[in-house]
């Protein structure tokens, strides 16, 4: 190893400096403390004594986090139900179209621009109960009297999930369009002469062409709808009866919730980071060749 | 006899008034120049506030800087919020003046977040003159005070006459003809759910709202004594009682309003205080628990004629007729030094609420209630949180000439608290929130299934909360 | 950019058989339907806003009464949205020139200097894009309260300097450069800086107009820091105010949905704008299969 390459490198890390100052003071060190705090018996945001896992068997052993841990796993069924083949289905059905691509393609982009606290302030008029919400105007025209939404424990998780496919479905789509569009028209064409009709050069030529991409979107979706927090919270506050808690909403009812415990917050901060981290390794277990990193 | 007591207090009072005007607080008095430093004011007016409340309030500060010219105010528009005021205690930002509810002194200053005023208020001669039960909210067990009542308030019910009338439920003197008991409550609102359509009763069941409306309706049950949603045992261990025949009596009768009666508002699960006045202003909902401090709400803020609302006692239970008493204070940042102590002590002092009436003071508060009266919110007689009997009775006085509303309407509720016809009851005495939290839960539960088993999810909430008192406090 | 050209599953002569010009149709139907249900909740709201509380809140029609543009302006002016939309665009601002620069030179220094030891930060990089930065907000706010940079922008601007997933996706860029330019330069005796500045940024145009715009939508749309470090209302950005209307219930129902519109309109306006480079380059960009 020569002295000037030993140089560069000391150049190259005096470069990187001020941005990892920056990463280790918005997130390294964060996580640190969160996991430190975790393992402390807290007052407030001062460490009163070490106590080990006692904090994370406290948080565990109640009913609301079971509760929450149900309703998160939940909240990923639906998001794959709905939101996971909804893009694919929306990338199929506007490439196929021969005019109005563009148009389609801003369309289904545009709601992913919107403010995400905007768009769940807009969509609780539109699932509000009562003659006056929007849905059940529109279900009047049709003569079926006025339903409730957010007060049922089946349906809230469901609706909260719609509202956010709405928003996240079109930008995800057009992920998807960039990756069919790769695809050469010479693979359907030699189909064809094979025999192939429509149905069967998509599920024997495109689907197969996006299946990596789909493993990739798939797990991005279940990070993102794992956190799901703020949705719930100003639509909902995690009702019915918790029927809508997130575990996120859980940490944030710990930290700020009336009871101060951010030793617990950090122990439920902590199990959801465990899990995600688990969630992903089984993926790059199932994806190792295939990935970028290493 | 007592009548002439009040009549020559009420003079007294007003002679001394009259008397201080022009000699003890002429105009540009200046108190005190030497008091040097810099105060920053929480929940000053934002600009979504009327006018005149803002101009109310840069008249505030246009005293102090007369009365105290080193004074240096700095508005802040902080509102409290448990969640939002740890840390900034914490990392030294917080206001130096705050409004928390009455729910949060004892936490705040047993933790030692909150800054102490009591040399200041000696200073003030005021020290001795709280009532007794505001001195218990707001001092630790030294009898060191860390706070000051800004306003109480007495829970009772808000009245859309409107309906009322729609529904066929007025006397002949033209008043409505409000429910007494719970029972009532239930059949009135259903004749205005027949009638008219719109929902009897809005209850505001989201968070912690239904569990705090819960309990009020749990004592007029007979949740109380010895049947207490929370008491201290023997040992001084917090013990919780959810599954008394009391309790499961009163939150059966929540599933009856729901499932029976059909009288609540569509989405209560998910409306809150804001939306339970919008509903009752805006003329969809004809009933709403709320309390005199809020009456304002539905009338001003929301659109309804003052002449189209009531307020009325807390109905009735079958074992009792309790009306919950709380409020907001005003605490202070825990960095405050014995200057800006006095400081904000002098400034509470121009706001009118230390037991002093001078010009400026009964300008302000003439000027207040005409600004009341001109945004269309009811002008009522104040719940006073000082002893001074003087200082009470000239403040009414002075009330009783901006009042805009027929007081029939108001009487029931004030003639309840006077007349002690209804007891007043302070919140739950430990981690209230957390038991409105694991109540609201029970509530919503029972409002949006029908099968639910009552006694069953009382019991879930009785043993989540047991815990979390074991957690928090018997077991530290 | 070559031109596309038309590449779906059906193909020219699938449209000869009367099934397939059905299923077209079809296809071109659900397309329209897709556009109503995208766009009709936007209408909706802009309609809503027209109404007063009562309206609001009685009205079992989709129409204002009226389409008198009074209550908004009356909205506009009371809440004060353009000293907000002011806040915001400070806040927006810095925060896209911390989020190209820092996240740009880290990326550099990850994807072509590569000193010794780099595939650690790589990986820890790696790893912080898996983990929600609301976990940690706690310490994040004390943090900043330590240093005293409450009540400013300035923490705002630096935490997007600090984006695990801008920096993966400059260093994904980076890779693809070709190395000999960036020698080359080397070799002329730019320092690695220079480098960067005059080589690899106007090489990476694609790539910062892509962040860019990731950054300026969410640095418009983040409402949590923000409202914990802004507490000020002279310095509170539009998403904050929405938080604290949300939250601290201080407007009316018609007034929220207005706060809404006027919440919408600068990405409304931004995206149509920018919405070339938004649905064919960012989407190809942001990632790879």
């Amino acid at each position: 190893m020569s002295g000037a390459r030993g140089l560069e490198s000391a150049k190259a890390w005096l470069i990187m400096l001020p941005s990892l100052i920056l990463m280790t003071f918005f997130v390294w060190e964060p996580l640190f403390e969160s996991v430190r705090m975790s393992l402390y018996k807290t007052r407030n945001v001062e460490l009163v004594r070490f106590i080990g896992l006692e904090n994370y068997l406290s948080v565990m052993k109640k009913d609301d986090f079971l509760q929450a841990l149900t309703n998160t796993f939940s909240y990923t069924f639906w998001s794959l139900l709905i939101g996971f083949l909804l893009p694919i289905v929306l990338a199929i059905l506007i490439g196929e179209t021969r005019r109005g691509k563009g148009f389609f393609r801003t369309v289904a982009y545009l709601p992913n621009m919107l403010p995400g606290l905007a768009v769940v302030i807009l969509w609780s008029s539109f699932f509000s109960g009562g003659p006056t919400g929007v849905l059940n105007i529109l279900l009047s025209t049709f003569g079926i009297p006025p339903q409730t939404y957010l007060t049922r424990a089946d349906w809230v998780i469901p609706i909260i999930i719609l509202i956010a496919t709405w928003k996240g479905a079109g930008a995800t789509a057009l992920i998807y369009m960039a990756s069919i569009a790769g695809i050469s028209p010479e693979l359907y064409e030699a189909a064809t002469i094979d025999g192939a009709n429509v149905g069967q050069r998509i599920f024997h030529i495109l689907l197969p062409a996006i299946r990596k991409l789909t493993g990739t979107l798939l797990i991005l979706q279940i990070i993102s709808v794992f956190q799901i927090m703020y949705e719930p919270m100003v639509l909902t506050k995690g009702g019915p009866d918790n029927a809508s808690l997130s575990l996120m909403q859980l940490m944030w009812q710990y930290a700020f919730g009336g009871s101060m415990n951010y030793g617990k917050a950090s122990a439920v901060a902590v199990i959801v980071t465990i899990i995600l981290l688990l969630m992903t390794a089984v993926y790059s277990y199932f994806n190792r060749r295939e990935s970028d990193w290493e | 006899m007592n009548r002439f007591i009040k009549l020559v207090s009420l003079l007294l009072a007003l002679c001394l008034v009259l008397a201080a005007v022009p000699f003890a607080y002429a105009e540009d008095e200046v108190i005190d120049a030497e008091l040097t430093c810099t105060i920053t004011l929480g929940n000053w007016p934002p600009d979504t506030a009327a006018d005149a409340e803002k101009a109310l309030f840069e008249g505030y500060r246009a005293t102090m800087a007369r009365q105290y010219p080193n004074v240096t105010l700095v508005p802040d528009y902080y509102s409290y919020s448990l969640s939002n005021y740890v840390p900034m205690a914490k990392g030294h930002t917080a206001p130096s003046i705050f409004q928390p509810p009455f729910t949060d002194p004892q936490l705040l200053i047993s933790q030692g977040l909150v800054g102490d005023v009591t040399d200041a208020l000696e200073q003030f001669g005021v020290l001795d003159q709280f009532s007794p039960s505001y001195v218990e909210m707001l001092a630790d067990e030294n009898g060191r005070i860390y706070g000051l009542p800004r306003d109480g308030y007495v829970l009772g019910m808000h009245i859309n006459i409107d309906l009322f009338r729609e529904a066929g439920l007025m006397t002949e003197d033209g008043l409505p003809m409000y429910p007494r008991t719970l029972q009532e409550m239930a059949e009135y609102g259903q004749i205005i759910r027949e009638k008219t359509g719109k929902a009897g009763l809005v209850f505001p069941a989201s968070e912690t709202y239904g569990g705090w409306l819960f309990t009020n309706i749990a004592w007029n049950f007979g949740c109380v004594g010895e049947n207490a949603l929370e008491y201290q045992d023997e040992d001084g261990r917090w013990v919780c009682n959810f599954t008394s025949p009391e309790c499961v009596a009163a939150m059966e009768f929540i599933r009856d309003l729901k499932w029976k009666y059909d009288i609540l508002n569509a989405d209560a699960t998910t409306t809150d205080w804001a939306g339970a006045h919008s509903l009752l202003g805006t003329g969809e909902a004809a009933m709403n628990f709320a309390a005199d401090d809020s009456v304002d709400q539905p009338t001003a803020n929301k659109g309804l004629p003052v002449d189209s609302f009531a307020l009325i006692p807390f109905p009735a239970g079958p074992e009792g007729r309790y009306a919950l008493a709380g409020g907001t204070c005003y605490m202070f940042s825990p960095d405050i030094t014995g200057d800006q102590a006095i400081a904000l002590m002098a400034y509470l002092k121009v706001l009118g609420k230390l037991p002093f009436l001078d010009d400026e003071i009964i300008a302000g508060m003439r000027a207040d209630y005409a600004a009341k009266r001109d945004r269309g919110a009811p002008v009522l007689p104040a719940i006073s949180a000082w002893t001074d009997e003087s200082y009470n009775a000239a403040k009414q006085a002075i009330i009783d000439e901006y009042c805009n509303v027929d007081m029939r309407l108001y009487n029931d509720f004030f003639d309840s608290i006077s007349e002690g016809t209804i007891t007043l009851k302070s919140e739950e005495p430990i981690f209230a929130q957390q038991l409105y939290r694991e109540l609201t839960a029970v509530v919503q539960r029972v409002i949006t299934r029908e099968g639910a088993d009552v006694t069953k999810a009382l019991l879930k909430a009785e043993e989540s909360f047991q815990e979390y008192l074991d957690d928090e406090y018997n077991d530290q | 950019m070559k031109k596309a050209v038309y590449s779906g599953v059906i193909r020219e002569y699938d449209m000869h058989s009367a099934s397939v010009r059905v299923g077209y149709a079809i296809i071109v139907l659900l397309c329209l339907l897709m556009t109503v249900v995208a766009l009709f909740p936007l209408v909706w709201v802009i309609l809503a806003g027209f109404k007063d509380l009562k309206e609001f809140m009685s009205s079992t029609s989709l129409l204002p009464a009226s389409f008198s543009l009074n209550a908004y302006v009356l909205t506009w002016t009371q809440l004060d949205i353009a000293r907000n939309y002011l806040n915001s665009s400070i806040s927006v601002a810095g925060s896209v020139v911390c989020a190209i620069v820092f996240n740009g030179l880290l990326g550099y220094g990850l994807g072509i200097l590569r000193p010794r030891g780099y595939s650690v930060v790589k990986k820890l990089v790696m790893l912080s894009l898996l983990l929600p930065t609301t976990i940690s907000i706690v310490p994040l706010f004390m943090n900043i309260q330590k240093l005293n940079l409450g009540n400013s922008f300035l923490p705002l601007w630096l935490s997007f300097g600090a984006n695990a997933m801008y920096v993966v996706l400059f260093v994904q860029f980076f890779e693809s450069l070709p190395r000999s330019i960036i020698e080359a330069g080397h070799i002329d005796g730019a320092s690695q800086l220079q480098t960067f500045f005059r080589i690899v940024l106007p090489l990476s145009k694609p790539i910062c107009a892509v962040i860019s715009i990731f950054a300026v939508n969410a640095a418009w749309s983040d409402f949590l820091l923000p409202y914990l470090v802004l507490r000020g209302a002279s310095m509170q950005t539009v998403m904050v105010r929405l938080f604290v209307f949300s939250t601290e219930q201080t407007v009316n129902a018609d007034a929220m949905m207005r706060s809404v519109v006027f919440s919408m309109i600068p990405p409304i306006i931004l995206f149509f704008i920018f919405q070339k480079q938004l649905t064919e380059n960012a989407v190809s960009v942001g990632i790879k299969g």
